[in-house]
């Protein structure tokens, strides 16, 4: 009995913040103390759809940025987690790779700004995905570091014996077999591009309009309708590839074989 | 079945170091190509890190080791088709029997129909017929093993290196496995290098017979001088079925 209804409190933490997310963006008029707005409309999701907004360039700016940075932060990650795994110095390495997570990423842009001015970099949508890559980089290190055990290397110089070449032995062996926690690795980094805002306005110069830099200017000028179905799309993807990846998270935790101790 | 060339191996004072360790000194010994050298020692002496340095994974500190004519390092690993086959049956979880058979020849990007033909004869001479589409972690041990068997001999190998295969199998599985290995290896014309802790399962393989201790290895030339050699352990174990007779009678 208590557990279902600790099990209902926390599906209502969860949910009825989307939901009044929703209704701020449908509400014709709603103003304090009222607890539902006045009327219903979907005028800024038709002005969504119809891209009278502008709002429908920001989403596909911030997806295309997500994807860049998501993709390459994956295969570099995969790579380096290889080499630091196999590092005498393993320790350090994971500790350098944790650094830019030590630092405030406010400090972290403040610090990089300079350089990407002298390099013209600010101000353009690569120099924020080169940013964000940092941090997405280091964090796929940290995660694929995990893949490679005693038990992955076996089963490399297996292949290795049986006549594959390196080239081989990643398309063959290792990308297959990582391919559940590559997946989520994706995920995950996408969503720190999705959701940045400090580096995104410190390096991008306010001149990169993001869904987050977007969302703080539409709250700013006071617009909380167009603010709350903003916040709904920047919600939307990651809530969708969530219930996708529910199933990735429990083939890379529990995969067959681990579970038939081999 | 193949066009495999006979290889001999041929391993000459070799040291192997691991870390700050020498492992193995003064390494010297042939194996005969077409032939099962059994190596056996305690846990610990070696034996693994002898394979390994065989198979080119690990490199040798001084010394050569080389497969007919040609010399085996770590640069040209998985070049000289020396195949190791370890404890644990190591199959690739992602590929079904079918491909982990067929592993060592796709990579070498034979046909197709070349690939089904010698699989499919693998899958008979192993008993495997009725498993080619399972996963690896669906099959006995005995199968993983017979699997991890014939994906080795797919490769075509020149070498085979066994490490301690059949030590995870119950007793009649190993048996079986020990009696399968002796025949596929006749009928394939194999050289191996079969290592093991196993006393009779060294004696059931072998033709030749080599023993590590101290980091150290002795050869043999027949199964009568490794049994007369009291290091071999051969006459210990003599002795304790001899005394288990008389207290039974």
């Amino acid at each position: 009995m208590i557990q279902r209804m600790m099990a209902w409190m926390l599906a209502a933490c969860l949910v009825l913040p989307l939901l009044v997310l929703l209704l701020m963006s449908l509400a014709r008029h709603w103003s304090w103390p009222a607890l539902l707005p006045d009327g219903i409309e979907g005028r800024q999701w038709v002005a969504l759809v119809a891209d009278r907004t502008g709002l429908g360039v920001i989403v596909l700016r911030s997806a295309g940025m997500g994807l860049g940075v998501a993709a390459l932060a994956t295969v570099l990650g995969f790579v380096t987690s290889r080499s630091v795994a196999r590092h005498r110095r393993r320790g350090a390495l994971m500790t350098l790779l944790h650094v830019p997570f030590a630092v405030s990423p406010v400090v972290v842009g403040v610090s990089l700004l300079y350089l990407f001015l002298r390099l013209d970099l600010a101000g353009h949508v690569a120099g924020v995905m080169l940013a964000q890559l940092i941090f997405a980089y280091a964090y796929a290190a940290i995660l694929l570091s995990g893949f490679w055990t005693a038990r992955v290397q076996s089963l490399a110089d297996v292949a290795i014996t049986l006549g594959a070449d390196p080239p081989q032995v990643w398309r063959r062996v290792l990308a297959p077999m990582a391919r559940p926690l590559l997946g989520v690795c994706l995920f995950q980094t996408f969503l720190i591009s999705w959701f940045d805002y400090p580096i995104t306005l410190l390096i991008g110069e306010s001149r990169v309009a993001t869904l987050t830099v977007a969302l703080y200017q539409y709250f700013s000028s006071g617009d909380t309708r167009l603010a709350a179905t903003c916040g709904l799309v920047l919600l939307a993807p990651p809530l969708f590839v969530l219930a996708i990846q529910r199933r990735l998270l429990a083939a890379s935790i529990a995969t067959p074989w681990e579970a038939a101790g081999e | 079945m193949s066009e495999r060339v006979a290889q001999a191996l041929h391993v000459e004072s070799v040291d192997v170091r691991l870390g700050t360790q020498l492992i193995l000194r003064e390494l010297s010994f042939s194996v005969d190509a077409h032939s099962t050298m059994a190596v056996i020692g305690p846990s610990g002496c070696g034996k693994t890190t002898l394979l390994r340095a065989v198979a080119g994974l690990i490199a040798v500190e001084r010394g050569r080791i080389r497969l007919g004519l040609q010399p085996v390092g770590v640069a040209a690993a998985g070049g000289h088709r020396i195949v190791y086959l370890n404890q644990e049956a190591l199959l690739f979880p992602h590929l079904d029997v079918f491909e982990n058979l067929a592993f060592g020849l796709r990579v070498r990007h034979v046909a197709e129909r070349e690939i089904r033909r010698r699989v499919a004869l693998l899958i008979a001479q192993l008993e495997l017929s009725g498993l080619e589409l399972r996963a690896p972690h669906s099959l006995s041990g005995g199968q993983r093993q017979r699997v991890a068997f014939g994906r080795a001999l797919a490769a075509d190998p020149a070498l085979l290196l066994l490490d301690e295969p059949f030590s995870n199998l119950d007793p009649d599985t190993r048996a079986s496995m020990q009696e399968l290995f002796k025949q596929l290896a006749a009928l394939h014309g194999i050289t191996a290098l079969f290592v093991t802790h196993d006393l009779k399962e060294s004696i059931r393989i072998g033709q030749r017979f080599a023993l590590i201790r101290d980091g150290r290895l002795t050869t043999y030339a027949d199964l009568e001088q490794f049994c007369a050699d009291p290091s071999s352990g051969v006459e210990r174990e003599a002795e304790f079925w001899r005394a288990f007779s008389r207290r039974s009678d």
